[in-house]
């Protein structure tokens, strides 16, 4: 569904998540479970937002940074979603230094974040162009899907930031399909350009 | 003691089997205790995330994890745990269960109305006689009482009343039933199916057997195809007790109903040689309560109806109740499974599928039947999978950002197939639970101890299931990625058994061939503790079907007046 055909409905849903994102300060997306060293700083906050937008852009749907990803990923990361929590494994040090690591082992994975881009970006990453941003994201993508880097820390982040974004009402229901009813079961159809999968195929999220 | 109260029966849990023998014993016109240890689930109003969305919960559907792992530690590890089903599963920190060193089990549990009849994977297959000789074949474990003849009509009655789509084959070795019309194999499926055929000619790629309705019943609607089943069904589509056993026994008005209600022991009269009743506790106002009756069913799950009969041990009856034989507790089971192969299936790109159909594929049993032809093992082993796209989640394995990378994340993607084995477990002596006295639970009860281990017949078996599916597979056009020939932790499968087995000897078993103590004569136990073997296919049908067969049989001697 093109972004212009939403509903009016949906354009409010849309603006109050908007409005959900923007306006809510940094404490209050801090959980109560967290440390005090574990809440991310105002920096961060926007980082991880400006990161998840890069990754899932707005194009006929809006992206990532939009629908408040970045906010999930936080909460995810608190919660110790995708294994965040355990204890990294043993490849992870050779991507992170030991100043991000926990007592239990686990990741600080936004102080790496901002570490990785700021190295790279030889200063602030957030400060660069959008462009430029990009690319040096892109860059660190690429090194961390390379062969022999699946202890990659940039995996897991990049993992919540799709978790995010594709159980969002926006990714879910508008960038991809969604179906909670179906009411049959058609077991061959013609696959069409342009046709979109469901987010709600329950067996493809759990194996895809 | 209060609130001391007289029944015809008592049945003990109200999931797949407890919902059947109170059905069953309410409508022979007996009146009937049931008491659940969960607590209540009323169909349709209580399933509350059934409608929701993955953005409509608090954690878009994949939970906290980090409360999961303090308090779901095991729950969290089955497939169909979610943020949206955590209501149906036990908090494994409030029902601590201890193991013996090098054990590896992992208990799925479901306290509540239904039990796990709200959970289950729904799977409905009938036994053989390949299931019920197994034992006098290859010697292991004790033989079967009972044979295929003896539970087929059974099997007719169960399938008939809670609805199982499936394809009729013609297999010896998975008897056809009486099937409501197949949900369809998908285009990847129905072509793996001609090329194993064509090249194994003995090989049956089939849909599965389903207790999901492609045919109405009354008070239950069609499955709508949705796939999210274990958050209980408005529709009433697939069997629970909710849904089916339930409302046909309250209709009789000879049922009465108690849920936070656990029962810590039996009473057994050894004048009479008859068990009198149970003794029961209010979970939560840790009140003591007593109930009589002519009959009482355990169908408290395997493990939990073995950990009653432990726990009612007197004087009598030292080592627990109906254990004259000393083997209550043993020759435990648990299919062996693993992920046998995972392969890529190219040349499909042009076709996708709708809808969420509730069931993958089988392929049954095809070693071991007429030919030993087992690589180091003397049963079976069948697969179940099927053939599916991948979504959205793919793309955290793939590298990419941008606009161009979203928009390859769109469509469908690779078809894949998966075939899951499942072995025929053993029955072993040295696999057993006892109670575990030192380690108490909320309600001052011992911990049941589980020790259990697959053996080299398993290892075996799933070594071939391995080496098999990889060659049907590859043969079939598909390119395998992934394979594995050592079982999960015990339990993985969701289908432990035995414990208080049938036997013809009362030396050597705990139950007799109508699922009733050989010690007691109005004590029957038919959930999965009765079973002496394992087979390779799913159990809870022939739990079922034991279970109504069972409740005619105590019927008859209620009537004759023999208990």
């Amino acid at each position: 569904m093109a972004y212009d055909r939403w509903s009016r409905r949906d354009l409010m849903g849309a603006a109050a998540l908007l409005a959900l994102v923007v306006g809510v300060p940094t404490a209050t997306v801090m959980l109560s479970t967290q440390d005090a060293a574990d809440a991310p700083s105002d920096r961060q906050r926007a980082m991880i937002a400006a990161v998840s937008d890069h990754v899932l852009p707005t194009t006929d749907t809006p992206g990532a940074g939009q629908v408040g990803t970045g906010d999930f990923v936080i909460l995810a990361l608190a919660h110790g979603l995708d294994g965040t929590r355990a204890p990294a494994a043993t490849g992870a040090l050779s991507f992170a230094g030991a100043g991000q690591r926990r007592p239990d082992g686990s990741l600080r994975y936004l102080d790496w974040l901002e570490q990785a881009l700021d190295t790279a970006a030889r200063g602030d990453w957030l400060g660069m162009a959008p462009a430029a941003r990009a690319k040096i994201l892109a860059t660190l993508d690429a090194a961390a899907f390379a062969q022999g880097a699946d202890a990659h820390p940039w995996r897991k982040l990049k993992g919540l930031i799709l978790t995010g974004y594709y159980t969002s009402q926006v990714g879910g229901s508008d960038e991809l399909s969604y179906e909670l009813t179906p009411g049959r079961f058609d077991p061959a159809v013609p696959l069409k350009a342009g046709m979109r999968g469901y987010s709600s195929d329950w067996t493809a999220v759990d194996f895809g | 003691m209060a609130n001391d109260t007289h029944f015809d029966a008592i049945v003990v849990g109200s999931g797949i089997t407890g919902g059947w023998a109170a059905k069953e014993l309410t409508e022979a016109g007996l009146k009937v205790l049931l008491l659940e240890r969960g607590r209540m689930i009323e169909h349709q109003t209580d399933y509350k995330t059934e409608l929701k969305a993955p953005w409509e919960m608090p954690f878009r559907g994949a939970g906290d994890a980090a409360r999961y792992e303090k308090q779901f530690p095991v729950q969290m590890l089955n497939r169909h745990f979610t943020e949206f089903t955590e209501n149906h599963f036990v908090n494994d920190a409030e029902n601590p269960y201890q193991k013996v060193a090098d054990t590896d089990f992992n208990w799925f549990r479901s306290y509540q109305l239904g039990g796990r009849s709200l959970t289950w994977g729904r799977q409905s297959y009938r036994w053989s006689d390949y299931d019920f000789g197994a034992n006098k074949r290859d010697g292991h474990g004790t033989d079967w009482p009972i044979r295929y003849a003896d539970v087929a009509p059974w099997y007719d009655k169960v399938e008939e009343f809670i609805g199982v789509s499936g394809a009729a084959e013609g297999l010896r070795q998975l008897p056809d039933g009486k099937f409501q019309p197949p949900m369809a194999l998908n285009v990847v499926e129905q072509a793996l199916r001609e090329r194993i055929a064509k090249q194994w000619p003995d090989r049956c790629l089939t849909i599965g057997r389903t207790a999901n309705l492609t045919q109405e019943k009354p008070g239950r609607a069609l499955c709508q195809n949705r796939s999210i089943c274990a958050r209980g069904c408005s529709y009433g589509a697939y069997f629970s007790t909710q849904s089916s056993t339930l409302p046909a026994a309250k209709a009789t008005g000879n049922l009465t109903l108690i849920t936070d209600a656990v029962v810590e022991r039996v009473d057994y009269d050894p004048k009479t040689k008859r068990v009198t009743g149970v003794r029961w506790i209010d979970t939560k106002t840790k009140d003591r309560h007593t109930a009589t009756a002519r009959v009482v069913f355990l169908n408290a799950g395997a493990f939990n109806s073995v950990h009653l009969l432990l726990n009612s041990a007197d004087a009598a009856m030292p080592n627990g109740l109906a254990n004259s034989s000393g083997v209550l507790g043993t020759h435990i089971m648990d299919h062996a499974n693993t992920l046998s192969a995972a392969a890529l299936m190219p040349g499909f790109e042009a076709w996708t599928t709708f809808g969420n159909r509730p069931t993958g594929v089988i392929i049954p049993r095809y070693r071991n039947l007429d030919t030993m032809d087992g690589a180091g093992h003397s049963r079976g082993f069948s697969f179940q999978g099927g053939a599916l796209q991948s979504g959205w989640t793919r793309g955290k394995r793939e590298a990419g950002i941008g606009a161009d990378y979203k928009e390859s994340l769109q469509p469908p993607g690779m078809w894949r197939v998966v075939l899951v084995g499942f072995a025929d477990c053993v029955p072993r002596a040295s696999n057993r639970l006892t109670l575990d006295r030192a380690n108490v639970d909320a309600n001052g009860l011992p911990q049941l101890k589980v020790q259990f281990a697959f053996g080299a017949e398993e290892n075996a078996a799933l070594a071939q299931a391995k080496a098999d599916a990889a060659e049907m597979l590859t043969h079939a056009g598909g390119q395998v990625i992934m394979g594995f020939d050592r079982p999960g932790a015990g339990g993985t499968a969701i289908h432990e058994m035995g414990g208080a087995r049938m036997g013809f000897d009362p030396a050597t078993s705990v139950l007799n061939q109508w699922s009733q103590a050989h010690d007691a004569a109005n004590l029957f136990v038919t959930d999965g503790a009765q079973m002496s073997s394992s087979a390779c296919q799913n159990p809870s049908l022939t739990y079922m079907a034991l279970t109504a067969r069972a409740c005619a049989h105590a019927v008859s001697l209620i009537r004759s007046g023999a208990i």
